[in-house]
């Protein structure tokens, strides 16, 4: 299929509010639309055209075009067709029309576009502040180009506390986070609880907001970000790098060599078997089977020490440059990884035999944050979540990247929706992830690893690129720009859209089922609030002030 | 059925045996090859071209001209993510990534490298080196005067030395 009649079909509706469209392959497409135009058009491929809602953008086009630019991305997944929507507004107090109470999913990301630009979403359900701290002055986006990166407000008030809604009638509050046993990033959830039963819940998130992407804006350089995007995520941070390097690739229109398609193949598939061995043994840790949590680690060494190898880390492999890849796979290297996808295949099947029959864990999991197609739908929901409920998208297969559409492999579905068969999905996966790996190893061609680029990358081009990571789909939006480095770039991890589905999730619960509805989801907040994590320890007890604590952390050089 | 698979893990748990090692009562493993560890600076080998601290996705090498004959290149160690890129792109291999990683300290002057460079002189500024490639390229050339006390970045590079007169026939395209 292609983009042509899903253009045609826009056109035949909307034609005199279409400007532009560009289809630069077969698998892209970018429609300008006049501002009115922009929610009759999203809703016309949201209801109508049963599009996938992936991320709404917006980004400071000022210096270049005088006006902001507005995008909602759409995916079509049966027709292998991501497409951009996009519009210009007006330099002075821009706004667009809200397409939240169309599309739900679009929620966060105008929030997001509110609050880091000032891009007013015009009737919007639920207009909060969302990514910006508590104290940040109002009228302040950091975002907006006239902002420098290391910006520091001089009237960010420390004491304004941020205005949390009333809880229903009848309800107690009960705060889950933002420190929490069994969240290892900070997220704060104001639970809604009705005696033992959840009835709804608020959710303040963005802690850990550190905005990598106006650094990659202003100070990075295109080949110093995939280093920096990787580090957005400390457990799926090459599915960043590889989005972020085929977003820029896509925008050139630069064609990888083959031998670096398969790696990153290779090395992508790596990383989500770490991730689901992972997922797996905190998934059994959170519900308290802590025996199997260990056996999960165990397991999982190897496949460690096998990406350490090949490119010389455990984790953060910078394993991409625009163009192609950094490590080769040596024939040594090949024997290694093969030993040890054996190994783990041989030790994962009883595992897998005895999990999926374990009765303690099917209680503990069986009904609880149910999710069905049509949530997955109205909130965007990806990956093991959306396959669980029987939603069958997969960005390797729906929108072939690297060298997926030369691997054979199978798609997991379960139609139940709730956690178990999200871990259903996830521990048969792990089997798919070896077969393609050993059939990248097969079929590798020979030749460079990376593309040699003549002269500086065009700019002002437009790039999609979306990634499966282990969590649900990774999708990078790019503008190239001047002096090395992208005008824009939107990083949107899995778990922005996963997270919004939970409070339906956790709706009419029992308390106790929070933290593993929250674990199935396989939560990464980092990603979500794109974050480079930072490690403080303090030793000694001690009772702090807040103020004293504030300060303390301003001033860190020993522990007291 | 659920017994069975009680079992079933009890055998998976037993057949593992131990497998923490006794680390660090022990010495650690050997670490592969390619392992990216500690960057290593020979300043034996360096030429000064900067390109290394041009490129580091962390910032972690300053660069200071004391004079025209002496640059000062300083790799602070302390937010390094070795990534390896600075050893990628220097053209004379003066930078090796090194098998260390027992790097805790509580003094970081223990990770730093300070090179005190010969830089070589020629009609122009001495400062005037080929681009590692388009898209790694010397952003900021000519002399730089980076913040060695504050271990900082400065985002800007000059065409002549500091406390120096300009010399007009130096023109020097600077970003």
């Amino acid at each position: 299929m292609t983009a042509q009649p899903i253009l045609d079909a826009i056109k035949q509706k909307f034609g005199t509010a279409i400007p532009r469209a560009d289809i630069p392959a077969n698998n892209r497409l970018f429609v300008f639309v006049e501002p009115p135009a922009l929610k009759p058009i999203c809703r016309f491929l949201f209801e109508e055209q049963r599009a996938r809602y992936v991320i709404g953008i917006g980004s400071d086009d000022r210096p270049f075009s005088g006006q902001f630019l507005v995008a909602h991305n759409f995916a079509f997944d049966p027709q292998r067709l991501l497409c951009s929507i996009l519009t210009r507004v007006g330099p002075e107090n821009p706004a667009v029309e809200s397409v939240a109470s169309v599309i739900p999913a679009a929620n966060w990301a105008e929030r997001e576009f509110q609050d880091l630009l000032g891009i007013q979403p015009r009737d919007h359900p639920y207009p909060k502040r969302l990514v910006l701290p508590d104290g940040w002055p109002d009228g302040v986006h950091p975002l907006r180009k006239d902002v420098p990166w290391n910006h520091c407000p001089p009237d960010y008030d420390e004491n304004r506390e941020f205005a949390f809604d009333e809880p229903p009638a009848g309800c107690l509050v009960v705060p889950f986070g933002p420190f929490h046993p069994t969240l290892d990033e900070p997220a704060h959830f104001r639970l809604y609880v009705e005696g033992e039963m959840v009835r709804g819940c608020e959710y303040r998130g963005f802690m850990a907001h550190r905005g990598i992407e106006k650094l990659a804006e202003s100070v990075l350089t295109y080949n110093e970000i995939p280093m920096a995007a990787e580090r957005i995520c400390g457990i799926c941070g090459c599915v960043h790098n590889v989005a972020y390097v085929q977003a820029v690739e896509q925008a050139a229109a630069l064609a990888p060599p083959p031998r670096a398609e398969y790696i990153r193949t290779v090395m992508l598939e790596i990383e989500r078997l770490h991730s689901h061995l992972l997922w797996v043994g905190l998934a059994c840790h959170i519900v308290g089977f802590d025996t199997l949590f260990m056996q999960s680690f165990r397991i999982r060494e190897p496949i460690m020490k096998a990406a350490e190898a090949i490119s010389g880390n455990r984790k953060t492999y910078a394993l991409c440059l625009v163009g192609g890849v950094r490590w080769e796979i040596t024939p040594e290297l090949k024997a290694q990884l093969r030993q040890v996808l054996d190994r783990l295949e041989t030790e994962w099947k009883p595992v897998a035999q005895a999990v999926l029959q374990d009765r303690n864990l099917q209680i503990r999991t069986r009904g609880i944050g149910v999710t069905d197609p049509e949530l997955v739908r109205n909130y965007g929901l990806i990956g093991p979540v959306a396959r669980a409920a029987g939603v069958d998208i997969d960005c390797r297969r729906d929108h072939p990247y690297a060298a997926y559409d030369r691997v054979d492999f199978q798609v997991i579905v379960a139609d139940e929706g709730d956690v178990w068969s999200r871990l259903v999905v996830r521990v048969k996966e792990v089997f798919e992830s070896i077969s393609i790996i050993q059939q990248c190893l097969d079929q590798m061609p020979n030749g460079p690893l990376q593309l040699s680029l003549e002269g500086e990358l065009p700019s002002g081009r437009f790039g999609l690129s979306s990634v499966e990571a282990p969590r649900g789909e990774s999708h990078h939006f790019v503008i190239t720009g001047e002096n090395n480095r992208p005008r824009r770039w939107r990083v949107r991890a899995p778990t922005y859209q996963n997270l919004q589905g939970i409070p339906a999730m956790i709706q009419d619960q029992q308390l106790a089922d929070m933290t593993i509805t929250l674990g199935s989801i396989d939560p990464c907040f980092s990603c979500t609030d794109r974050l480079e994590t930072i490690d403080l320890r303090s030793g000694q007890q001690r009772v702090f002030a807040p103020e004293e604590l504030v300060q303390l952390a301003r001033n860190f050089r020993k522990t007291p | 059925m659920s017994f069975l698979s009680k079992i079933r893990e009890v055998m998976i748990c037993l057949g593992a045996g131990q497998v923490t090692l006794p680390y660090p009562v022990a010495a650690a493993e050997p670490v592969p090859e390619r392992f990216r560890g500690r960057p290593l600076f020979n300043a034996a080998q360096c030429i000064g071209c900067a390109g290394c601290a041009n490129n580091c996705p962390a910032r972690e090498i300053l660069v200071f001209d004391v004079c025209q004959e002496v640059r000062i290149m300083k790799y602070l160690g302390r937010r390094c993510t070795y990534c390896g890129r600075c050893a990628d792109l220097c053209p004379e291999k003066a930078i090796t990534m090194s098998r260390e990683f027992e790097t805790a300290t509580q003094t970081i002057p223990d990770l730093q490298q300070n090179l005190e460079l010969f830089m070589s002189t020629c009609q122009r500024c001495g400062r005037c080196f080929t681009e590692p490639g388009p898209l790694e390229q010397l952003m900021l050339k000519g002399y730089r005067f980076d913040a060695l006390a504050e271990e900082r970045w400065v985002y800007r590079s000059q065409a002549h030395l500091q406390n120096e007169p300009l010399v007009r026939d130096i023109d020097i395209e600077l970003d």
